[in-house]
């Protein structure tokens, strides 16, 4: 029998999520040349190499704060369906700004693949991308794509099956934020630890949103038995 | 060196972020558009009626409102 895996697509507004979509399930949805054109969550399957591919568009955001409904729905399918791979669909010829939420889904501890899309555009903007380096830096596999015109999207599948076998290691980078930050960041992972949501969320990543101040976190924690006391941060 | 608000800066004005004050979800929404402390910004162009206006930040541009600008000081280079 075929194994099942979930996949889901993340990625700025208009980064080519969609697109890369409908390559790998072939389906038809609508895709528009303007940011927020996927709303809601959209599934799809697909099969490859003896797998059964559950792939989830998620809607385009740039951060995964709790301050829009786009990245709540996004963030909690992520937090809360744990998707065996989620692939970051990333803009190659704008790699600053759609880094960054790169950085946010590996301090959640997802397994991660950056799919560097529209690497012509980037081309043509005389943008030389060192892909292996890249991914050596960041610690994940970087998968080159031009997804209008279908290039990449069989690479992009094995990588997603290779990192859900483990055939391929996700290291990821841990962002260092300073002596004093991650002095109280260690403080607080201490306290998480003995919490029952750090066996549902890497507890690094719980404790850079208490410190943030994310109102849905700080809700979490109150909803847990005894998190009254961890919940006081400040 | 001259320090300004961001909605003072003429089209083609450049600088460097030196403070993005403010608080909230508008805020947060700023620094998560890679608005922030030691990055490069210019002027690209001012709405006909003054509001919105246009920046070039991080290598894309960003449309903010006057009042969003005025919270981040650029110091004009």
């Amino acid at each position: 029998m075929a194994k099942e895996i979930t996949v889901a697509l993340a990625g700025n507004p208009n980064s080519g999520k969609t697109t890369v979509f409908n390559n790998l399930t072939k389906a038809r949805q609508h895709v528009g040349n303007w940011p927020g054109v996927t709303v809601e969550k959209k599934v799809g399957s697909c099969s490859h190499d003896g797998y059964n591919i559950s792939v989830v568009d998620l809607p385009g955001v740039y951060s995964l704060t709790a301050y829009s409904l786009d990245e709540v729905i996004a963030r909690d399918f992520i937090v809360d369906e744990k998707p065996d791979v989620v692939v970051d669909i990333v803009d190659a010829s704008n790699l600053e700004r759609n880094l960054y939420l790169a950085v946010q889904l590996l301090e959640m501890g997802v397994k991660l693949i950056i799919a560097l899309n529209m690497m012509d555009m980037a081309e043509s903007r005389k943008y030389q991308i060192d892909v292996k380096e890249m991914s050596r830096l960041i610690g994940v596999p970087v998968v080159p794509l031009v997804a209008n015109r279908n290039k990449g999207t069989s690479e992009l599948l094995q990588t997603m099956v290779d990192v859900a076998e483990g055939k391929v290691e996700v290291l990821g980078l841990r962002l260092d934020y300073g002596r004093e930050v991650e002095r109280e960041l260690a403080k607080l992972e201490q306290i998480i630890n003995g919490n029952p949501l750090a066996r549902r969320y890497s507890p690094r990543w719980l404790a850079i949103k208490l410190l943030e101040e994310d109102e849905e976190i700080i809700k979490k924690f109150k909803e847990v038995k005894g998190g009254q006391r961890t919940s006081a941060t400040r | 060196m001259v320090v300004k608000s961001l909605d003072e800066l003429k089209s083609g004005e450049k600088g460097k972020i030196v403070r993005v004050r403010g608080k909230g979800s508008v805020h947060r929404r700023i620094i998560d558009m890679g608005v922030v402390t030691g990055t490069e910004v210019e002027m690209q162009r001012v709405a006909p009626l003054g509001d919105p206006i246009e920046i070039k930040v991080k290598g894309y541009c960003l449309t903010l409102r006057k009042e969003e600008a005025s919270n981040i000081y650029v110091e004009v280079s």
